[in-house]
């Protein structure tokens, strides 16, 4: 059941900001903003895609949904509920219908669980399902995800970390969520096992009619899964459009240099360098103005002082926050 | 055939957990099994004792009071090491002082385990303002000269009663060590559990709901549990020798040997040049000690899991 | 220098870890050269066993667990392998040098940046330390590190991942080495970052005129930037061919399968291609073919299944480790097949 104008999700001005302690006193002397004023929303059966690189902010935002870290202002509404100023009893509800699948496969497994276990304790905390009837779902959802059902007594140590990753895929639609969050899901994979699991999760996808908010910082694999696209820098989004719009008609100075630093295996589709200089400056203390202006080859006056905002630019929902681009 | 019908039906595969592992892994030592049946011997000789002292057999070490000999016999085939003061066999003493020294270091180790995993795991998992007091109070606690704080509670303890049961001069032992000695574990376990606090096995675990309880418990304890039996292993030995230092100095077991206590009566004996009392009560103490050391170690070796070759 | 601007040749070198569970045969029969001032690269999947390649020839195999048990690594004229530990620690550093995947782990926490570049100096070259200072300020400057008076004399901490980079870079090519091996030296990067290092270590290979040894799995890292590349596969190679040539026309099932489910900017798919099943254990490696449980020809055929094809030359510049291969087979084996 989506809510009004068919989003499932959606994610108003959201803040999440990390205080900094020194001293005796353990003062707050400043803030890390991990996630600085992001807004975009997702439709019913949609997938979004959030790309940037490490320290953007999108692994937080990804938390922040979910309570899993606190978020500092904003709204996140599931459904018609502000998921951020939900009380316990409703976010314990919520929690089943938004899953996440975790990045590292090492590390998103309890080690000392079997498998069955681990696939089975969502049913159990929130199901109270136990017995033969456990059995039977983490059974099916084994073989959903490509697995053997006979590996239900094994433990996460005897498995690669592909099939370690379809574990967490299966622990993630043990619920039968309608939101799954992937974080970073295959970033940690060799390559020739990527493509199996994006496609795993495409057809998972398919099957229950799931929503995918997908993170990564890969814009090949981005632009393969994702429908609509935003890319982060510095706790903000930047720009925003459709898969295929975004990749033909890149507007953002950020956007472009990341898609030509993308190292390309056929040279003739090679596009022109654009390298960026100097570092992603510290998040504790951002630059003022654009976020981007001391890296951005377009720098002017205005860059510097102003901030820009996310607006829209040609009608087909393509958003970009920098002035410049807007100009044409 | 559905794939149920296939799990129940078929012989399952069978997984094997880190603890199989790695006790599989300690199996391939050598050394320590030999360590561990040092070990194994000392316990099954002070269970012994106890159950002889609840079915009144007669046997050697229970009879300890007997006189076997005259005063002071130096170590002969009837007496292998010799007599003390009162003609008792130093041997059967030795024997018994098995069950005070293990029992004390047993009772021990199982207060400041249920003491500090506890407060640890708290401590750890929820930080703010409950973690400042926890570590201000052990850190206080640990502050005290260890001795000092043990000789206090076992003089206030002394002759008081708990629940209604006297406390006579081993439980006032083991509870001052007891007592005394949880916060090793405690900041063991606390700085473990937050360790793991961050894993993503226990943001998902809160992401799908689970309350705080059962994180801890199902997730967060067994993840670290190996380390208390480490710590337990090696920390046996320091309880053996407080509960000795304890007795040497007249505040542990004064009816009954023990190890401390025979080294308490061997400091005048060795002036009349009688050795066999001392050298009996260091040679039991080394041995049990050694042996848990190498134990310990090998412990730790195999249960790591960061050890495994991935 | 070797002969024909051959400057190392490993020639069939095997690894092996002597492990509680069995033998893993990490590195088995492995031969490739570098020539002079050329960048080869070693690409493969994690476990293939390209790391353990790169240790190897620096002889850097942790024992007794894991020893070279078989090979020659010739460098300079001599075989690494026969030199004393004390001509080693020469050449390493020295001569051949190394930069690995994590740079935060790998340089020292409680020691200056300066202080761990002017120490790899000292090491190697007979200087006062008045003119290794200088020269560490110089390096930090050629590697792009801006403010380097000041950056001297920062702690690893302080520093940003690609800036350790560039540092752990300033400390390998201090003394000028001949050979630099850079193992998944931007993979912990991000993708900008990464880019930025690669330019660097091209521009310091056309300044030095040194060799590289890039070890990755990053298919496109190694087509923009390889002169020339080996494909590792469970240990051991199973194709090798100049950079431009390989990707026009891959010819072993693995590297076909490789390139065939990347992820492609611009080239918009419903799904991906995969290669179906998991890499093998090093414990537990099949028999025939390594590849063939996973090959869409080889998991069918005989051949395949028992007999393991070796590293031939099938024509100039490329070798291939496949019985289908084109110009694989001899006369004599083709009469025997058919």
């Amino acid at each position: 059941m989506a809510n009004t104008n068919g989003y499932l999700l959606k994610v108003n001005d959201l803040k999440t900001w990390f205080p900094v302690k020194k001293g005796l006193m353990r003062k707050t002397v400043g803030y890390v903003r991990a996630v600085n004023g992001v807004s975009f929303a997702i439709k019913a059966g949609q997938t979004l895609g959030l790309v940037g690189e490490s320290g953007c902010g999108k692994t937080t935002v990804a938390r922040s949904i979910v309570r899993l870290v606190p978020a500092t202002a904003g709204e996140v509404i599931f459904e018609d509920t502000d998921v951020l100023s939900a009380e316990k009893k409703r976010l314990r509800q919520i929690r089943k219908d938004i899953s996440i699948i975790f990045q590292d496969p090492y590390g998103s497994l309890n080690p000392r669980m079997t498998v069955g276990d681990i696939i089975g304790e969502p049913l159990k905390v929130q199901k109270g399902i136990r017995g033969s009837e456990l059995t039977e779902q983490v059974a099916m959802l084994l073989s959903k995800v490509g697995l053997a059902p006979e590996y239900i007594n094994r433990y996460p140590h005897e498995f690669s970390g592909g099939q370690r990753q379809r574990i967490g895929v299966a622990r993630a639609l043990a619920l039968r969520p309608k939101l799954v969050i992937c974080d970073e899901p295959v970033s940690a994979l060799d390559v020739s096992i990527q493509s199996q699991i994006l496609n795993l999760l495409k057809d998972l996808q398919d099957e229950f009619g799931l929503t995918y908010l997908f993170i990564a910082h890969d814009l090949a694999v981005v632009e393969f899964f994702c429908d609509v696209v935003a890319v982060m820098y510095m706790g903000r989004i930047v720009e925003q459009a459709d898969s295929q719009e975004l990749y033909h008609n890149p507007l953002h100075p950020y956007t472009k240099a990341l898609m030509s630093a993308i190292p390309e295996v056929d040279p003739k589709l090679r596009g022109k360098r654009q390298r960026l200089s100097g570092e992603v400056p510290s998040i504790m203390n951002p630059p003022p103005g654009c976020p981007f202006h001391p890296r951005c080859p377009l720098t002017e006056g205005v860059c510097k002082t102003v901030e820009q905002k996310l607006e829209e630019i040609n009608g087909k929902g393509h958003l970009v926050a920098c002035w410049k681009s807007r100009e044409h | 055939m559905s794939d149920v019908d296939k799990i129940i039906s078929s012989k399952l595969l069978k997984g094997r957990s880190l603890w199989q592992d790695g006790l599989r892994r300690l199996w391939k030592r050598k050394l320590a099994m030999i360590c561990f049946a040092v070990i194994l011997i000392y316990f099954l000789l002070a269970g012994f004792i106890y159950a002889a002292e609840l079915f009144h057999w007669h046997v050697g070490p229970i009879q300890w009071q007997e006189e076997v000999g005259r005063q002071y016999e130096s170590p002969s085939w009837k007496n292998v090491f010799g007599t003390d003061i009162f003609g008792q066999s130093v041997l059967r003493k030795m024997l018994y002082g098995a069950k005070i020294s293990i029992t004390v270091a047993l009772c021990a180790s199982i207060i400041s385990i249920v003491i500090g995993v506890p407060l640890g795991a708290i401590s750890g998992y929820f930080r703010g303002v409950t973690d400042e007091i926890i570590v201000w109070v052990y850190s206080t606690l640990s502050s005290i000269p260890y001795i000092l704080l043990i000789l206090a509670f076992a003089v206030v303890l002394r002759d008081k009663a708990l629940f209604g049961y006297k406390l006579t001069g081993i439980t006032t032992v083991y509870l001052a060590i007891g007592l005394t000695s949880w916060v090793g574990i405690c900041r063991l376990i606390r700085g473990e559990v937050i360790k793991h606090k961050n894993r993503e096995y226990v943001m998902a675990a809160q992401s799908y709901g689970c309350s705080n309880s059962r994180i801890i418990f199902r997730h967060l304890l067994p993840n670290v549990f190996h380390l208390v039996i480490i710590d337990f292993s090696l920390r046996f030995v320091s309880f053996i020798h407080a509960e000795v230092i304890l007795s040497f100095l007249g505040l542990g077991e004064a009816t009954r040997p023990s190890w401390g206590a025979m080294i308490n009566d061997a400091r005048i004996e060795l002036s009349r040049g009688v050795w066999w009392q001392m050298a009996a009560a260091t040679a039991a103490i080394f041995f049990i000690s050694l042996a848990l050391n190498i134990f310990g170690d090998a412990l730790r070796d195999s249960l790591d899991p960061k050890l495994r070759i991935q | 220098m070797g002969d024909n601007g051959k400057l190392l040749s490993v020639e069939n070198i095997s690894t092996h870890f002597f492990t509680e569970d069995g033998v893993a045969q990490a590195v088995q029969d492995v031969s490739f050269s570098i020539k002079n001032g050329k960048t080869f690269a070693l690409v493969g999947e994690s476990g293939c066993g390209k790391s353990v390649t790169a240790l190897s020839i620096m002889r850097l195999i942790a024992g007794p667990q894991g020893k070279i048990v078989s090979g020659k690594i010739v460098f300079d004229e001599k075989n690494l392998l026969e030199l004393k530990e004390k001509q080693m620690r020469n050449i390493r550093g020295n001569k051949i040098a190394m930069i690995f995947q994590e740079p935060m782990t790998s340089l020292n926490p409680v020691y200056t940046v300066g202080n761990q570049i002017v120490e790899a100096i000292r090491l190697h070259q007979k200087k006062p330390m008045e003119r290794a200072w200088a020269d560490t300020v110089e390096m930090l400057h050629k590697v792009g590190i801006p403010d380097p008076d000041r950056r001297v004399s920062e702690y690893p901490h302080q520093m940003s991942g690609g800036m350790r980079q560039r540092v752990m870079i300033a400390m390998a090519v201090s003394c000028q080495p001949k050979l630099l091996i850079a193992d998944e030296p931007t993979t912990a990067l991000d993708v900008t970052i990464q880019a930025q290092i690669l330019d660097l270590l091209d521009k310091l290979q056309e300044q030095n005129g040194m060799s590289i040894l890039l070890i990755t799995h990053d298919l496109g890292v190694v087509a923009e930037r390889a002169d020339d590349v080996a494909v590792m596969y469970a240990s051991r190679i199973v194709e090798v061919a100049e950079s431009k040539v390989l990707f026009e026309g891959p010819l072993h099932p693995y590297t076909q399968g490789l390139l065939r489910s990347l992820p492609r900017l611009g080239i918009s798919a419903k799904r991906l291609q995969t290669i179906a099943g998991t890499v093998p254990d090093p414990l537990h490696f099949p028999t025939g073919c390594k590849f063939h449980p996973r090959c869409p020809i080889g998991n069918s055929d005989k051949r395949c299944q028992s007999i393991e094809p070796g590293l031939r030359q099938v024509c100039d510049g490329r070798c291939v480790a496949c019985w289908y291969a084109p110009g694989y087979e001899t006369e004599q084996e083709k009469k025997n097949t058919n």
